[in-house]
């Protein structure tokens, strides 16, 4: 019924001569359509209300990056005098260096874990054991960091399991999570533990759509399996690398909870991050004005990587 | 539909079982990784019932049993009221998510809803630039809300990824059938309410995952918005301070925790992650497949 109305409108519309009678039917149709979908804006209302005030209200709060924060609230215009002293100090460049460091690292250390997983699960012919190993590997991304933090902490704390290993081998004990030397690679070790289990859903996803008959063929033609894995699921795969790879790129600002549960003032040298070095200096010091500017700093850098991320796996899509 | 012959050809062996090698080193490997992520949680259930204190030995079972651990996470009040926040925080965070979200996503999945791309817009832009830390907790001061449950519900209540799976869920479903419930005589309320929602479970079931474990899982917001608050804060928190800051600030404790107790406590945080799981996992997986390739 109303398409019905609304189309012997539109011929009319457009069967009238005059531009102005054009214009007030394209704004009658338009009035319609919006008191058809009155209802759907009551169902956008509560959500749209939510990303505004806490996501886009704050952002209005981003103009104290260039402003004094005192006790009467804003106070004069400093520019850039934040971002200046950020760069001079000695917190921020180390918590930038930081949070370079461990995101690379953990980029490839995960991405190729991750592949050479779905690789091997991908090979795998009993479903039944393929569906097990994968319900047991994605298992750890829905536990909390708190959770990680602690089994690690369980295992290397002083009168744990790996202490234990290493006091009968006739070593000193090892205060694992306040080394400067070992804190990294434990880190990365639990952020791997996590993760990389669940990294594969997506290159399984993509493996499942490589087409049966190219390994009939490649079988027929004499390649055995590790070939038939270099040569025909690899190549495949690399779109689906490609575009993971960048979006762990644009991620790389991101590192903040994992670090929280698991650092502690002995290896903030080698621990800090940008996220956690604005919440000590915002949330517990309260500098509030130089705190929101280096955060500014770090989500303009991170939305630049999103965006240039976005356009590259456009490209990409392109290409391949 | 065709998704799930997709999926069945898949499984369907396309190689002959043979004892290869490659079969038995491809074998060994996955075992060893399902060990590196079974052991460690295997472990945190034995010692929590293990009576010993020492954690030194690697046993598969308890050496002397004891249900100490959980009796002192029973009865203990410090530790029982965490607990609770933390179910009832999970609820209340999974039934405002789940509604606001789906409302959101299948105004969304409208195909001419006038505007549509301002909202869709807003939630993109949550996506790529996080105004940050500081801004949000300036905001949630100057709203009068500190030390109160409500940030930590009302910040996480819509997440944009999850709000655009679900918007690709509703677009699945064919228009024919929304069009044969109106002429049927159902308001688009109707519509939603008795088609839209049962015919979405698969993808409804797989969000409601994550946002039950993101709820359940969540302690920063308490942390940082109910500093005073400290009776109101969920079992994580909780978690944190027995095992994580003890050991590693030199926090002392309000309990001081046996090993027991500590592993009780870490069991009794993953044991509803583990309900849960089974059931959703076999949706999940179908269901971010699909929302990827729709999307």
């Amino acid at each position: 019924m109303a398409n019905a109305i609304i189309s012997s409108r539109r011929l009319l519309s457009t069967g009238s001569p005059g531009v102005l009678n054009g214009k007030t039917g394209k704004f009658r149709r338009l009035a319609k359509d919006i008191l058809e979908h009155r209802l759907f804006y009551f169902f956008l209302l509560p959500g749209a209300a939510l990303l505004i005030t806490f996501h886009f209200v704050p952002m209005l709060e981003l103009r104290l990056a260039f402003f004094e924060y005192g006790l009467g609230g804003i106070g004069d215009f400093v520019g850039f005098e934040h971002f200046r002293t950020a760069f001079q100090g000695l917190g921020f460049p180390r918590a930038f260096r930081n949070t370079l460091l461990l995101s690379s690292i953990n980029i490839v250390v995960q991405m190729t874990l991750t592949i050479i997983i779905s690789l091997l699960l991908n090979e795998v012919v009993n479903a039944r054991f393929k569906k097990l190993v994968q319900t047991i590997i994605y298992l750890p991304h829905f536990l909390s960091w708190i959770v990680v933090a602690s089994l690690f902490i369980l295992m290397l704390s002083r009168g744990g399991i790996v202490n234990a290993i290493i006091k009968s081998l006739g070593y000193d004990p090892v205060y694992f999570m306040a080394s400067q030397t070992w804190w990294r690679p434990i880190y990365l070790l639990a952020l791997a533990w996590r993760e990389v289990g669940w990294g594969t859903v997506i290159f399984l996803a993509a493996l499942s759509g490589i087409d049966p008959e190219m390994y009939e063929s490649a079988k027929l033609d004499g390649a055995n399996r590790l070939q038939q894995m270099l040569f025909i699921t690899l190549p495949h795969l690399f779109p689906t690398i490609s575009i993971v790879l960048i979006m762990n790129l644009a991620k790389v600002f991101n590192l903040f909870e994992s670090v929280m549960v698991m650092y502690n003032p002995m290896v903030y040298e080698v621990a800090d991050v940008l996220q956690t070095y604005v919440f000590r200096i915002g949330i517990q010091q309260h500098r509030f004005a130089y705190a929101t500017a280096v955060g500014l700093f770090r989500s303009v850098i991170a939305f630049v990587l999103v965006i240039a991320a976005n356009r590259l796996t456009r490209k990409m899509r392109e290409v391949y | 539909m065709s998704m799930m012959s997709r999926q069945q050809t898949l499984f369907s062996p396309r190689r002959k079982l043979r004892l290869e090698p490659f079969s038995i080193v491809n074998t060994a490997f996955l075992l060893l990784l399902i060990s590196i992520i079974v052991i460690p949680i295997l472990k945190v259930l034995v010692d929590s019932f293990d009576g010993m204190a020492s954690e030194t030995v690697f046993s598969l079972f308890p050496r002397r049993l004891t249900l100490d651990g959980y009796r002192h996470v029973i009865t203990r009040s410090t530790i029982i009221r965490p607990f609770f926040v933390s179910i009832g925080m999970t609820l209340a965070g999974l039934l405002v998510s789940m509604t606001v979200t789906s409302l959101y996503a299948y105004a969304l999945a409208q195909p001419k809803l006038p505007g549509k791309k301002i909202f869709i817009a807003m939630a993109m832009i949550t996506m790529v630039f996080q105004p940050g830390l500081v801004p949000l907790f300036i905001v949630v001061r100057n709203l009068g809300i500190m030390n109160t449950l409500l940030p930590v519900i009302l910040i996480k209540a819509i997440d944009a990824y999850y709000m655009f799976l679900m918007m690709n869920f509703f677009k699945t479903i064919p228009a024919s059938i929304t069009e044969a419930a109106k002429i049927d005589g159902c308001t688009p309320w109707q519509v939603f309410w008795r088609i839209i929602l049962p015919l979405s479970k698969p993808g409804l079931a797989a969000i409601s995952l994550f946002y039950m474990v993101l709820f359940w899982n969540q302690w920063f917001e308490y942390v940082i918005y109910l500093p005073k608050a400290t009776d109101l804060h969920n079992f994580q928190v909780f978690m944190r301070s027995i095992l994580i800051e003890s050991e590693t600030q030199g926090y002392d404790g309000f309990v001081v925790a046996s090993q027991a107790l500590k592993n009780a406590i870490v069991v009794i945080s993953i044991i509803p992650v583990m309900i849960v799981y089974p059931f959703v996992q076999k949706h999940f997986v179908k269901g971010i497949n699909l929302g990827a390739i729709k999307g």
